[in-house]
């Protein structure tokens, strides 16, 4: 970047390296210039501050609003107040904002699905589910009545419905003290529907605009329990509820057979019998989705499964692709060696292409009858289709996908081992063996182990590798949700999206949970075990 | 320096009351109670926009059509926020089961005289409630896959026997490894099977006496089906359909002439007449005497979500969907520029391609996907089933395997 500048020089003639970019980019930030940047940064913050206020405010949502106007102004204060003691809180403060948002946000998110009965038919409030099922329960009475509508607005402005029955072409207005029979000589009707009306104002083009909640929401009584309500801007029908809905006892009655429908503490409406209503309410179920894991065999025998396949995938692709990896570098770094730069790029070539692509290559690749290696080789191996080849597969081919990030960090790792070090050990009469495991490995090891765990946490929940190769298939004969590659993420992803009613998002919120667990704890062990090597070293 | 500080004091104070101006205005403003919304996927959204536009025009309305991928549709409903929510979506039948459980689209009436221009099964496809049927779509389209026959290679089949005769001996003469192109792979493929399935005695809910179909009669593993089980079994055997085959392989292998039967839809309706082979679409062949071999009839429709009555929308939204969508105009218009069959019966009558009229006639008979939404739990199980029975030497016999996936779904059902 500087070579292109001119040199400078001082009136005296000596010659000062150009300043570095930082150096230069920094008065950038001070001045009257920073300060505009800053201001301009700070008042987004607080227009999105104030957005959100406005958005949670008319929510209702009270708490939360009150945390959001507190971290606006806190924000403010830091950036703004002339203290000195405040001087840390400006650098904090972006990483914290940035932490809560990203981390902790969707944690506490996740939790709180896991502890609740989130799932398809249990997808709204309580009250909503009230209102769907006061909705849902509406039929058509028989031989009810289906009429041509017309909105319009009477003498004082109320809105009215003006009818054409079907099939006897009467013809009514209707408004919310019920129906009233028009004269035929008070209405004009042209194609079925009423245009015009003796007292009477049809709503046209714009005026129609304005009306649709009032149209959508106007019952006109009909006699008994039947009503006439609008359906859409041109039709209107009888309409009767089956379920009546008791604020006093909470229960939903089958108006015809007297069944009584209570709150079954599950978030739903069931009959004595334990049949539910299909529209139930998002609540609180503890730690059932937990329990499930742990007691109910559906959820706990995939599990199991998935998780001791799922720790075999994670800990041998780490060990293989890491030895593989290494042996590469160390062959490679052999200084008389011809061609290296193009060895190394070569090996490189697997990471540099997209995941999905190869996976899908490989896949083709590897089909049992029509795949290139079972027609090419001398072999005819169940690839994809044996549950014990297809876990070969997947191991496989995640070794071909990790060596050459392992070889990479490799690479990195050796050129930083002092040479010195080893050839002192070669003097001293050491093997190459013994220079390899007791000085080049422990050295190496204290730079890699972090990367290992890493790595180890990421094929852990390595979901494209096997969606895309496997769909966690093939299914043994006693497997259900879980197929004989499938890893806990990808299990996990199966229950929120392809059982049950359609997903469990609860029980799979509550799965993942489980799972940060175990890779959180496997990192915290090897990471204590790792202090230890660094302190060998 | 002073004077800086309180200069910046009042450039803070004008930015953020400006700021904060545009950001009320910006909510206040949200969604204008004459625009519907609707969510589309790709392939329909030129039709859908076409067609809903002519609507609005009379409505004084305008409609802005969202693009999003099919299956996207469906899921992010369940967690779209109200301001950019749909008020209308164009989606499938076999959705509404969990749709209307999440209170996420409304019920519609239309006219008596409106549904009489629809089959039956059309509307009962739209239809879903446990204690009370409710319809909650339009059907606008339908599909269904069919028998396709390479003429060059293949008679077209009236018979079971006919078909597998000509499949082995076409398999024979390529060297192919498989006799019929119908695609599974790993993860199996219950919908492309279901001929296959429904043709040997197999079907997936029974219906109760109410006429509603019944998650705790589940028939992978009805008597007659099993009694028919032992053909898979034969056919695995004969190579006649391979597991191994999955969506690009069953294609690869008809357009290049190694199999003479393909089993497909009237999406690869544009690859079929640009790949220059003779090619007829037909019904499935009875494969066991006095049993139907019928596809799944999938129906795509129009759908109110819940938010149309949030964003003041309801009425014109149901005006759309359940009186002008369902008539057989914009029906005729929107499934041809889909390349589908409408569902209108009367527009039904004006389709004059022949290969549309071909994959509508194999739908006779066909059976709607089941919309209920514990079908989530059989597509897995029901694929894997065929997988395990159909992947060549160590298959296990379709008998144990089906019962099996029986009992697996009888449990996540629970």
């Amino acid at each position: 970047m500087s070579s292109g500048q001119a040199t400078a020089r001082t009136a005296s003639g000596v010659k000062v390296p150009p300043p570095s970019l930082l150096a230069r980019a920094l008065p950038a930030f001070s001045g009257t210039t920073g300060l505009v940047i800053k201001l301009v940064l700070l008042a987004v913050v607080n227009a999105i501050g104030l957005w959100a206020l406005v958005a949670l405010l008319a929510d209702e949502s009270w708490i939360a609003a009150l945390c959001v106007l507190a971290a606006t102004l806190a924000i403010d204060a830091v950036y703004l107040l002339p203290v000195r003691g405040l001087i840390p809180l400006k650098f904090l403060v972006p990483a914290t904002v940035f932490l809560i948002g990203f981390q902790l946000i969707p944690i506490i998110y996740n939790a709180s699905v896991a502890f609740s009965n989130w799932s398809t038919g249990h997808n709204l409030t309580k009250e909503e589910a009230i209102q769907t099922i006061e909705e849902a329960s509406l039929a058509q009475p028989a031989n009810g009545a289906f009429y041509t509508m017309t909105p319009a607005r009477d003498e004082s402005g109320n809105l009215t419905l003006l009818l054409v029955e079907e099939g006897s072409g009467k013809t009514f207005a209707g408004n919310e003290d019920g129906l009233e029979p028009l004269a035929a000589s008070d209405v004009t009707v042209a194609n079925g529907a009423i245009t015009g009306a003796e007292g009477y104002h049809v709503l046209q083009g714009d005026e129609l605009a304005g009306i649709d909640e009032q149209l959508a929401t106007l019952v006109v009584p009909a006699g008994g329990k039947t009503f006439v309500r609008a359906e859409g801007l041109s039709t209107a029908l009888e309409l009767q509820p089956t379920l009546r809905y008791d604020p006093t006892r909470d229960t939903f009655t089958n108006i015809e057979t007297g069944v009584v429908y209570s709150d079954n503490g599950n978030g739903a409406y069931a009959d004595p019998q334990g049949q539910e209503i299909d529209q139930g309410w998002r609540t609180g179920v503890g730690f059932a989705n937990f329990k499930d894991v742990f007691t109910n065999p559906l959820v706990r025998d995939p599990f199991v499964s998935a998780f001791a396949w799922t720790f075999t995938y994670a800990l041998l692709s780490v060990v293989f692709t890491f030895f593989a990896g290494l042996f590469l570098a160390i062959a490679l770094n052999h200084p008389g060696l011809r061609f290296q730069r193009f060895q190394r790029s070569v090996l490189i070539l697997p990471y540099a292409i997209p995941a999905f692509l190869s996976l899908l290559v490989w896949r083709g690749l590897l089909n049992d009858d029509f795949g290139v290696i079972n027609n090419i080789l001398p072999v005819d191996v169940p690839w994809l289709f044996d549950p014990f080849w297809a876990r070969v597969s997947c191991l496989l081919v995640n070794f071909w996908l990790g060596i050459p990030y392992m070889f990479l960090i490799c690479t990195g790792a050796l050129q930083s081992i002092p040479g010195e070090m080893t050839e002192a050990a070669r003097v001293d009469g050491a093997s190459s063996l013994q220079v390899f495991r007791k000085l080049t490995l422990p050295l190496l090891l204290v730079a890699v182990a972090p990367l290992l765990i890493a790595s180890f946490a990421f094929n852990f929940n390595n979901f494209n590798a096997i969606y895309f190769l496997t769909q966690g298939g093939p299914y043994g004969e006693h497997q259900s949700v879980a197929g004989a590659t499938d890893l806990l993420v990808s299990y996990t992803y199966k229950v929120a999206f392809q059982t049950g009613r359609g997903g469990d998002y609860g029980l799979a919120a509550a799965l993942s949970i489980l799972i940060f667990l175990i890779i959180g704890t496997i990192s915290a062990i090897t990471f204590i075990r790792t202090k230890a090597l660094e302190s060998m070293a | 320096m002073l004077s800086t500080k309180t200069a910046a004091r009042t450039l803070v104070a004008l930015v953020v009351a400006s700021l904060a101006a545009i950001a009320m205005s910006a909510t206040a403003s949200g969604a204008s109670a004459t625009t519907i919304t609707i969510w589309t996927d790709k392939d329909r959204l030129a039709a859908v926009t076409k067609v809903a536009n002519a609507w609005a025009a009379s409505k004084g309305a305008t409609v802005q059509v969202v693009q999003k991928d099919f299956g996207q549709i469906r899921d992010n409903l369940k967690t779209v926020q109200t301001e950019t929510a749909p008020d209308v979506i164009v989606g499938a039948h076999d959705w509404i089961g969990e749709l209307s459980a999440n209170g996420s689209i409304v019920p519609l009436f239309p006219s008596t005289a409106t549904k009489k221009q629809f089959p039956a099964y059309a509307l009962d496809a739209f239809s879903y409630g446990t204690a009370i049927k409710k319809l909650y779509g339009a059907p606008v389209a339908l599909e269904n896959i069919a028998l396709v026959t390479n003429t060059k290679l293949a008679k077209v089949p009236t018979t079971w026997a006919q078909l597998q005769a000509s499949a082995l001996a076409t398999k024979k003469k390529t060297k192919a490894a498989v006799g019929i192109s119908v695609q599974q792979g790993s993860g199996g493929d219950a919908y492309h099977m279901y001929p296959l399935f429904s043709g040997l005695g197999g079907y997936i809910f029974g219906k109760n006496s109410a006429g509603n179909l019944d998650p705790s009669n589940i028939g992978l593993a009805n008597p007659k089906f099993l009694k028919n089980a032992a053909l898979i079994d034969q056919w695995n055997k004969l190579g006649l359909i391979r597991s191994s085959v999955d969506s690009s392989i069953s294609q690869d292998l008809f357009l290049k002439g190694k199999t003479a039967f393909w089993f497909t839809g009237p999406w690869n309706l544009d690859t079929l007449k640009k790949s220059g082979l003779s090619f007829r679409i037909s019904p499935f062949p009875a494969i066991v005497k006095g049993t139907k071999a019928v596809p799944f009839l999938g129906v795509q429709g129009f759908m109110v979500t819940k938010f149309a009555a949030a964003h003041n929308v309801e009425s014109l939204a149901k005006d759309l969907v359940s009186s002008y969508m369902m008539q057989s105009g914009p029906q005729l218009e929107l499934a041809l520029a889909n390349g589908r069959f409408p569902a209108n019966l009367t527009a039904a009558k004006q389709v004059k391609d022949p290969q549309l009229k071909a994959f509508g006639a194999a739908s006779a008979g066909g059976v709607p996907m089941p919309n209920i939404p514990q079908m989530n739990s059989v597509w897995g199980d029901l694929g894997a089933a065929w997988v395990r029975s159909t992947k060549g030497a160590g298959s296990i016999p379709a008998k144990r395997s089906f019962i099996g996936a029986s009992r697996s779904i009888a449990q996540k059902i629970g």
